[in-house]
């Protein structure tokens, strides 16, 4: 009789599991940076090295949920987009460091310093209007 | 003598391709995506990091116990499946065996745990709460926490698997980082239901740093961002019958990750044991494997076809 609970519980946990995501991204305006985080800027030269090795965190980290172009699948942003081009680095760093789990956006504060802010240097090469990812500026 | 060659034969070739296999095996996992950095080296404390939503991480960790100051020599290996539920919330479940020295090999239970982050910024002190279910047997040695007081085993495997254990356990879990170092604090409170044995408590402690903060532009398996070190430091406090430090065991112990390929870690631990009621040595070994989007992977199979 115990066993069988333990297989309901498990059982149902993995189906909760499963039910809990979100469907589909909305943005969150309720999600803002404090204004001395916002007004933080990226102390890394945007040079091919660092912009590089951004690219290649994004690869790993950021690209499953936003596509590798960066342009957003079902349950998140488009980082191509003004709405998310024009907030400073100061802002995206926080987003990246803070997340918002509410929302399905882990925290990569785990990430040392100098990784996110190498994240934000790759978002930047990201526009349509940036030379490609990895020149020196 | 010919069907003695002919086994001899078969064995050697059986032995060359499984050799082949492993091999093979090895160098699929050298040679698979590249690598990400930046897991955890902890074996017994946790940070704040939580699985990525819809990603499922399956471990094969073993504690191997030196014999000594009354603790057996003995092989415990563990099977953890951790899966994201939501960025603030990681289920995980675990099955446990053990083999002590000129004793037996038993299955000694399953563990259903799940952590929940409750603030929704980083903050100084990142607290995530821990709760879990241990349905298992006194013949655990997996030593995932240490809590309570350690008492020499002198019972057979025979034994200790007839003992059930249900037992409720609670963590508080703080981290934070400072100057590029991971530092997590966690407390631990645990009850066993199956015996009149009070309320157990334990503590763990870690630090960890990554070898390198930038990350390098190229692909690479052994640069430095790919491999993480740190040190714990875990033990008992008595229980509410007698808390403190008295008949407890303590471990110190360095812990060193690799992040051998994109969804692949391996970690290594030595600990040592601090008190004469500590094991002289416990040797921990994981290899975890990522399974990125899982969630989706499953979705779509049950998915109607357009």
């Amino acid at each position: 009789m115990r066993g069988l609970a333990a297989i309901l519980l498990l059982g149902g946990g993995i189906l909760a599991a499963f039910g809990a995501q979100n469907a589909d991204y909305r943005p969150d305006d309720g999600w803002q940076a404090p204004r001395e985080a916002a007004a933080r800027s990226n102390p890394l030269p945007a040079k091919a090295e660092v912009v590089g090795g951004g690219r290649k965190l994004f690869v790993r980290h950021c690209a499953e949920c936003h596509g590798g172009d960066g342009q957003g699948r079902k349950r998140a942003a488009d980082l191509v987009l003004p709405a998310v081009q024009e907030q400073s680095d100061g802002v995206l760093f926080w987003k990246i460091s803070n997340g918002n789990p509410r929302r399905g956006m882990p925290s990569w504060g785990r990430l040392p310093e100098p990784q996110r802010w190498q994240l934000v240097l790759y978002l930047r090469a990201l526009r349509p209007d940036s030379a490609s990812a990895g020149t020196s500026k | 003598m010919i069907m003695k060659m002919k086994f001899t034969f078969i064995f050697n070739t059986r032995r060359r391709s499984l050799a082949a296999r492993l091999g093979g095996l090895l160098l699929a996992l050298l040679l698979a995506a590249p690598a990400r950095g930046q897991e955890s080296p902890y074996f017994v404390t946790y940070d704040d990091h939580m699985e990525e939503p819809g990603n499922l991480e399956i471990s094969v960790l073993n504690t191997t116990g030196v014999r000594g100051n009354g603790q057996p020599a003995y092989f415990a290996p563990y099977t953890e499946i951790e899966y994201g539920v939501k960025a603030w919330w990681t289920a995980e479940l675990y099955l446990e065996g053990q083999k002590t020295l000129n004793d037996g090999t038993i299955f000694t239970g399953w563990r259903l745990e799940n952590r929940w982050r409750p603030l929704a910024r980083q903050h100084r002190i990142n607290p995530v709460l821990y709760f879990e279910y241990e349905n298992i047997n006194e013949g655990s040695r997996i030593k995932k926490e240490v809590v309570g007081h350690a008492e020499p085993a002198t019972e057979s495997n025979a034994e200790l698997r007839r003992a059930h254990a249900h037992e409720l356990e609670a963590k508080l879990i703080l981290s934070s980082q400072v100057k590029g170092w991971n530092v997590s604090e966690n407390f631990i409170v645990e009850k066993n239901l199956s015996a009149d044995e009070g309320v157990e408590f334990g503590y763990a402690l870690g630090v960890s740093r990554p070898l390198a903060s930038l990350a390098s532009a190229r692909n690479c398996r052994l640069c430095r961002e790919n491999f993480v070190a740190g040190l714990e430091l875990y033990g008992g406090l008595g229980d509410s019958r007698n808390f403190g430090l008295k008949q407890t065991a303590h471990y110190l112990a360095p812990a060193i990750s690799w992040q051998v390929s994109d969804s692949t870690t391996l970690r290594f631990s030595t600990g040592f044991g601090l008190t004469s009621n500590s094991a002289p040595v416990l040797i921990r070994f994981g290899y975890s494997y990522e399974v990125r989007g899982f969630r989706d992977k499953v979705a779509s199979l049950f998915r109607r076809k357009q």
